[in-house]
């Protein structure tokens, strides 16, 4: 009985072991990989609310067929949507402008 | 490798915990920016420039022009997405750096952060001129029609 319950100890123990031996090469896998960079389910990947400066506009729910006739007509249908994300892509403003890290935003003084 | 001046080591010091800060807020708009970014140029390489494509294979009107632009378009976009993750591994390490104790380790790492930083602003200005070559290479499609 007192074996048995040793036994069960050390399952206990090694268990707990493996799991976190298995969790650590999960999370140093997530690092390395850069998912961890691309997920957004990590708390305060994304700003909150009033952090929000620019309101991205509304996804659009379109896609241009792949099958069909190609006609003037199809191209200004096609060429109307585009333009949507450019105006919205453009409406970004400096996107990763490298002035962000200058000394001076940064606080850096000589 | 630091090239430091004494004053800005001294700043660096003094001044440790709101640089810190500073860099954390560029982090977290960075990765608004990412977001954002990275779902118009798949909606735009998804949903209109490979469909389009394909639509123009399907009617024996395949346009060499835009064929390439749709390959340098993915490939573009692929190096904006690696080198985002390369970039962000550099401003953590950076973050990481106690500057307190060890500005010119900082400042090394900060110019490094930098360069990614730089690199990744021309992915975006190149995806933009791609989008630009794409729309006029669609007008014209348009116009011999």
């Amino acid at each position: 009985m007192i074996r048995g319950g040793r036994n069960l100890v050390i399952l206990g123990v090694v268990s707990i072991l493996i799991a976190m031996m298995t969790t650590g090469i999960s999370l140093a896998i997530y690092k390395l990989s850069g998912d961890i960079y691309l997920d957004r389910s990590v708390p305060g990947f994304l700003p909150d609310k009033q952090e929000i400066e620019e309101q991205p506009e509304e996804e659009l729910d379109y896609e241009f067929s792949k099958s069909g006739p190609v006609t003037k007509e199809i191209i200004s249908e096609f060429m109307d949507k585009f333009e949507i994300e450019v105006r919205a892509l453009d409406s970004y403003s400096a996107p990763f402008d490298v002035d962000a890290l200058s000394d001076e935003k940064l606080g850096i003084f000589e | 490798m630091s090239a430091i001046e004494s004053g800005q080591k001294a700043s660096i010091v003094d001044h440790c915990d709101e640089i810190r800060e500073n860099l954390k807020n560029v982090q977290k708009k960075d990765r608004q920016t990412r977001v954002y970014l990275g779902r118009i140029y798949e909606t735009v390489l998804n949903k209109f420039e490979t469909p389009l494509n394909l639509r123009l294979v399907e009617n024996n009107m395949s346009d060499a022009n835009l064929l390439e632009n749709q390959g340098k378009f993915a490939e573009e976009r692929k190096a904006f997405m690696d080198n985002y993750v390369s970039y962000q591994q550099l401003l953590e390490e950076t973050i990481a750096i106690d500057c307190k104790n060890e500005p010119e380790k900082f400042y090394d790492s900060l110019k490094l952060t930098r360069s990614g930083r730089k690199l990744l602003s021309r992915n975006v200005t190149k995806l933009r001129e791609l989008i630009t070559e794409q729309v006029k290479i669609v007008l014209h499609i348009k116009e011999i029609l």
